[in-house]
């Protein structure tokens, strides 16, 4: 079938895919932790009609060949892992990370997912979870008759209790960090995990090896820009149309044809 | 039969095949880095006994268009753009070396620092690696410097620098795989001058009016051929009637 179609279809396709990104980003604004996607496009394999400095003759060479492009395609998502701003809440159990590091949330299969979303809530059990109700890894209960918790900048999470004027100690958070963050595998509510290309988590105690601090009331805003975002779409559309229109000028050249031959 | 069929017809399917390089670099016009296609017509006599009967058009490459593209901010450490003249040198699916101006770069588990295609990004010893780290800043030259993971931003230290070239764009030429590579074979020479920009990357060159605008003419050039099809069938048909009728 006709090159010249399918090159412009590709091009749809690609600028759906791109729109769909953008859609994505743009209704994550509010969400916490959240950070936004990118469509890398990339061009497809080319077809060499006629190779530059073949033989034309035994004495002569084409001096110039003849290369025809297939199209386009996304070849990848990449997430933006930039730090997202950070919303003070008051929440005594709100967290969130200056730094590079992932909270560790334990799975209902026992795999541990990450994230950087720091809403953190107690169950009736006082143990410590994220808004889906499972728990942070390493686990911390926190005790029924506690009167007030606080989480150090270090992950340390102290409590007091009614009648004692001493804080205990009843856990300490560990983040996890990676060497390919990109390679992380998003799996929806705001949870990633690891793959083969993020390599495996080093886990650490928050504030060292760049794994960054955590400050205690206060959550991470998503990351998407806007503007950015209403830029992306404003070209993805206007790229969108120009593909449109190859296929129908393409439609209306073959129709001339079949019209008047 | 009449050559003149033939004639139009080779026109018709060459620029059949310019609208299609046309809609390709229409259909890269997000792609980041992508350098535009030219195409030029060239014509090609038929020799015979004596003049040369009928000349052929034949589409060929007009090369690339290797103006720059649009720098857009991302604000991420590893993307790049070249400032100005120049290209990233990256290794080849065929283990050659080769050139592109896409600097959307990414790091592997492994510690190998690759294109968004996949590619790996060259230092001028071999393919560019970094240890694990927090942290990678490339600097304006190439100079790629890494926080080691778990030490502090003090521990900072300088891995390897990307190889940057700037051969001539008279001797590149575009590969099946998109990647550009000196016509001559081998390695174009590390270009001290080449300059970039982290936390940038460059659009598609490719010129949305003079692409569209480049559309339209090739369709109207299509209909004349396709009318000078449709003419000389006319002609054989009304000589045709003639014969009938004598």
């Amino acid at each position: 079938m006709n090159l010249a179609l399918w090159a412009a279809k590709t091009g749809l396709d690609a600028q759906n895919t791109q729109m769909s990104v953008i859609a994505n980003n743009l209704a994550n604004t509010n969400t916490t932790g959240f950070k936004s996607d990118r469509a890398a496009f990339q061009d497809l394999m080319y077809q060499n009609v006629q190779q530059v400095g073949a033989q034309s003759t035994q004495n002569t060479q084409y001096s110039t060949g003849l290369t025809l492009g297939t199209g386009v395609r996304i070849a990848a998502t990449e997430k933006n892992y930039t730090q997202g701003s950070v919303l003070q809440t008051q929440g005594n159990l709100d967290m969130s990370i200056t730094g590079l590091g992932f909270f560790q949330i334990t799975m209902p299969d026992g795999t541990i997912s990450y994230t950087r979303d720091g809403a953190f809530s107690m169950d009736a059990q006082g143990n410590v979870v994220n808004a889906s109700g499972n728990p942070i890894s390493p686990a911390i209960t926190i005790p029924a008759n506690a009167q007030s918790v606080s989480v150090g900048t270090d992950g340390t999470v102290s409590v007091t209790t009614a009648g004692s004027t001493k804080a205990t100690s009843v856990g300490q958070i560990q983040l996890a960090s990676f060497i390919n963050v990109q390679g992380l595998q998003p799996i929806g509510n705001n949870l990633l995990t690891e793959s083969a290309s993020s390599g495996a988590p080093q886990v650490g105690t928050p504030g060292t090896g760049g794994l960054g601090n955590l400050s205690q009331g206060s959550l991470e805003t998503s990351n998407v820009n806007t503007v950015t975002e209403l830029v992306n779409m404003i070209q993805c559309q206007r790229a969108y149309e120009m593909n449109s229109k190859a296929i129908s000028t393409t439609d209306q050249m073959l129709q001339y044809l079949t019209q008047n031959v | 039969m009449d050559r003149g069929l033939y004639v139009a017809m080779t026109g018709a399917k060459q620029i059949m095949q310019a609208q299609a390089v046309n809609n390709h670099n229409i259909a890269n016009s997000s792609t980041t880095g992508f350098r535009a296609d030219g195409v030029a017509f060239t014509s090609e006599p038929i020799y015979g006994p004596g003049y040369a009967t009928r000349v052929n058009a034949v589409a060929g490459d007009a090369g690339t268009d290797f103006s720059s593209g649009v720098m857009m901010s991302t604000s991420r450490p590893l993307d790049i753009a070249v400032n100005g003249k120049g290209f990233i040198a990256v290794r080849g699916a065929d283990g050659q070396e080769a050139y592109t101006r896409a600097g959307d770069l990414q790091v592997t588990a492994s510690g190998a620092v690759v294109t968004s295609t996949g590619f790996p990004v060259l230092s001028e010893s071999g393919p560019l690696t970094v240890p694990p780290s927090t942290q990678v800043t490339i600097g304006t030259d190439g100079t790629v410097s890494v926080v080691p993971l778990g030490l502090s931003a003090a521990a900072q230290s300088q891995v390897d620098r990307i190889k940057l070239v700037n051969p001539s764009t008279k001797d590149l030429q575009k590969g099946t795989d998109g990647l550009l590579r000196l016509k001559s074979g081998g390695k174009a020479k590390t270009d001290e001058t080449v300059t970039i920009v982290s936390g940038e990357l460059e659009s598609s060159n490719v010129n949305a009016a003079q692409s569209l605008v480049n559309m339209i003419e090739l369709q109207r050039l299509y209909e004349l051929q396709i009318k000078s099809i449709s003419s000389t069938d006319q002609n054989e048909q009304s000589a045709q009637r003639m014969m009938m009728a004598a």
